[in-house]
């Protein structure tokens, strides 16, 4: 309580030194929350690319993903080492597209038991079921949860994608990666849904019933998915691109070391800022206090005291600062959450390590940055600082 | 025995690299255990060092001629650390100073608390004893006021409250009445002489003010950096009456 009424001796020093720290503790906040959800996307897409390998025509990454035919999917069952080959159809939900944060909504479509229950990657439902080998032929769906919220949907309510009703049976509880935007439906409806979208010329060259735009191949047990990776390409060709785990994690791996590296930045400039305004804050504090100190150091408070006092006064400006930045950052990711709610766009994943290494940076700055001033003040002569004017 | 006895003091301040001054050259001295004592001399005279090195806010120069003693007890306090200096002053002395010097954030009670708290007393026995100090000097009602919202006088009691509530062994005080007028000096006298004659607190007082010396035991006259005339102990006079009588 002493600390808090010495900073309220002089509350518009104090109030910006605070304000200086507790705008980088949000910054801190809001970007961290941000990479958090960036990372819990790429380490879902890790887990999920994990133990298998995902064929496709073309590079995925020049968007443009051109139709594979399921005779691709016989001539990848033959080869050696493969457990199971299963077609996946993935398209956009929105015919506009446009740009969107984080990952696009998604129509995905596979054969209900194609895995041959090799698939480790499972999504926890929230409602209903999962899609099952008697939907083949149906219009349902199963939906990732930010789009059931966006949809309004409910196990049970039909919703339409691409213009067309489908029922939905299930809702998969929120993962906070790109499943949760994504509509599950059987592998025939998404083939039906896909035809529609090419121009009519191309349409009535196309039998609906042949067309993915990959294949899952999982390996068989013990057999490494790289040396896979390398027959398939031998026996593909150069117009297929084989996806492994590895090969994921590569990609994406960027991506994460760029956010980190933003939010390095972010922490390194708030530690200067901040840290320096706290040491002129509190040296100037010192210098008002010069006579103070002298009398305590005169009745007999140690240097050690001293310091401790005017270091944990520091510490209580670094932890007001990180709690006033945090409840700010906290409260902006909530916002822009539920703003973003609406047209599905999550971005922020304000975790509790976040809040606590905010708390814990800003405290320790706050901390570090008393030294120097306590350091002096420590030394001071207790006469001369007795006779300070 | 006396309770503080010094020999060979000396002390050099260096203002610059070429202009020092010699406070104090080569001192000595004795406050008996129950006394009161006034230390008087006119400025630069060297009383405020004498005191500052009495109090061990100061050490001794070590090496201008023979060698500093400070005897605190019997126990030479001359060549201690500053830790262990400062753990004596916190222990064993009460400080007060001339502008009253109270942190300005806390309450009477929280001041004379701190007191407690360098001395390694902590918590309800501090807060008792805090009080009971207050009560002493007259301000039990005042204990939750900040400085600022007592009279000058009343912070100076506060201060001298904070100086005895760890029942030292000594006090000291640098010009105590120097920013009070007439009325508050007699008071904290006053206060000071009650505490010296009913506790028997050994008291040393630096001043300038005459009327301060002669409410006192013995007066040290000092002037340039020496002690001029050690004083009569009125104990002394007193005892050797009472064997007359």
């Amino acid at each position: 309580m002493r600390l808090v009424r010495d900073l309220g001796r002089r509350k518009l020093r104090s109030g910006l030194t605070i304000t200086g720290i507790a705008v980088g503790i949000m910054a801190l906040v809001v970007f961290g929350s941000m990479a958090n959800k960036m990372n819990a996307l790429i380490g879902g897409g890790s887990k999920y690319y994990a133990n298998k390998a995902v064929v496709s025509v073309g590079s995925m990454y020049s968007g443009n993903i051109q139709p594979l035919s399921l005779s691709d999917v016989k001539r990848v069952e033959g080869v050696e080492g493969v457990g199971a080959a299963m077609p996946t159809l993935d398209m956009m939900l929105s015919d506009t597209g446009g740009a969107t944060m984080g990952t696009p909504e998604m129509i995905t479509a596979d054969i209900p038991g194609g895995d041959k229950g090799y698939e480790t990657f499972k999504i926890d439902l929230a409602q209903g079921r999962t899609l099952a080998t008697a939907d083949a032929d149906s219009k349902v769906t199963v939906l990732g949860s930010d789009l059931a919220r966006k949809l309004n949907a409910n196990v049970g309510d039909t919703v339409t994608l691409r213009d067309e009703p489908f029922k939905v049976v299930g809702i998969y509880a929120p993962t906070l990666t790109a499943p949760d935007k994504d509509a599950y439906v059987p592998l025939a409806a998404a083939q039906e849904l896909f035809v529609k979208s090419l121009p009519p010329l191309i349409q009535a060259n196309i039998n609906p019933s042949v067309i993915a735009t990959g294949i899952v191949v999982y390996p068989k047990a013990g057999v490494d998915p790289e040396v896979l990776k390398t027959r398939l390409e031998a026996m593909l060709g150069k117009d297929y691109t084989v996806m492994t785990g590895k090969d994921f994690d590569a990609m994406l791996g960027s991506f994460s070391a760029i956010f980190s590296m933003v939010l390095t930045g972010i922490a390194m400039l708030s530690l200067l800022v901040g840290g320096l305004s706290t040491i002129n804050t509190m040296a100037m504090s010192v210098a008002e206090r010069t006579r103070e100190i002298g009398i305590k150091r005169a009745i007999g408070a140690s240097r050690w005291r001293i310091r401790r006092e005017i270091v944990l006064e520091s510490a209580m400006i670094g932890l007001i600062a990180g709690l006033i930045g945090l409840g700010i950052g906290a409260a902006m990711t909530m916002l822009f959450n539920d703003l973003g709610r609406a047209s599905g766009n999550v971005l922020f994943d304000l975790t509790l390590g976040t809040a606590l290494t905010a708390i814990g940076f800003s405290t320790g700055l706050g901390a570090v940055a008393g030294f120097v001033p306590a350091w002096g003040a420590s030394r001071l002569d207790p006469v001369t600082a007795l006779r300070y004017e | 025995m006396a309770l503080l006895e010094g020999r060979n003091l000396r002390k050099t301040y260096r203002l610059s690299r070429r202009n020092t001054v010699e406070a104090l050259k080569g001192v000595e001295v004795s406050i008996e255990a129950g006394e009161m004592v006034a230390i008087m001399g006119p400025s630069g005279s060297g009383k405020s060092t004498l005191m500052h090195i009495l109090g061990l806010l100061h050490a001794p120069d070590p090496n201008h001629g023979p060698a500093p003693e400070l005897l605190l007890g019997g126990e030479n306090v001359a060549s201690l650390s500053d830790n262990a200096r400062t753990k004596i002053r916190a222990r064993r002395m009460g400080f007060v100073f001339q502008d009253f010097n109270l942190v300005p954030t806390l309450t009477a009670a929280e001041n004379v608390m701190l007191a407690c708290e360098y001395a390694g007393i902590k918590g309800k026995q501090a807060k008792v004893a805090a009080v009971e100090a207050l009560g002493l000097v007259g301000l039990a009602d005042r204990a939750d006021h900040k400085p600022s919202e007592l009279s000058g006088g009343e912070q100076q009691r506060v201060a001298i409250a904070r100086a005895l509530v760890n029942k030292p062994e000594i006090i000291l005080a640098d010009e105590p009445t120097g920013n009070l007028d007439s009325d508050r000096s007699a008071e904290v006298l006053a206060l000071f002489r009650q505490f010296n004659r009913e506790q028997g607190q050994t008291i040393v007082l630096v001043t300038h003010d005459s009327e301060v010396g002669d409410a006192c035991d013995r007066v040290i006259r000092m002037r340039d950096g020496r002690i001029r005339d050690q004083g009569h102990r009125a104990v002394d006079q007193l005892a050797a009456g009472e064997a007359v009588a």
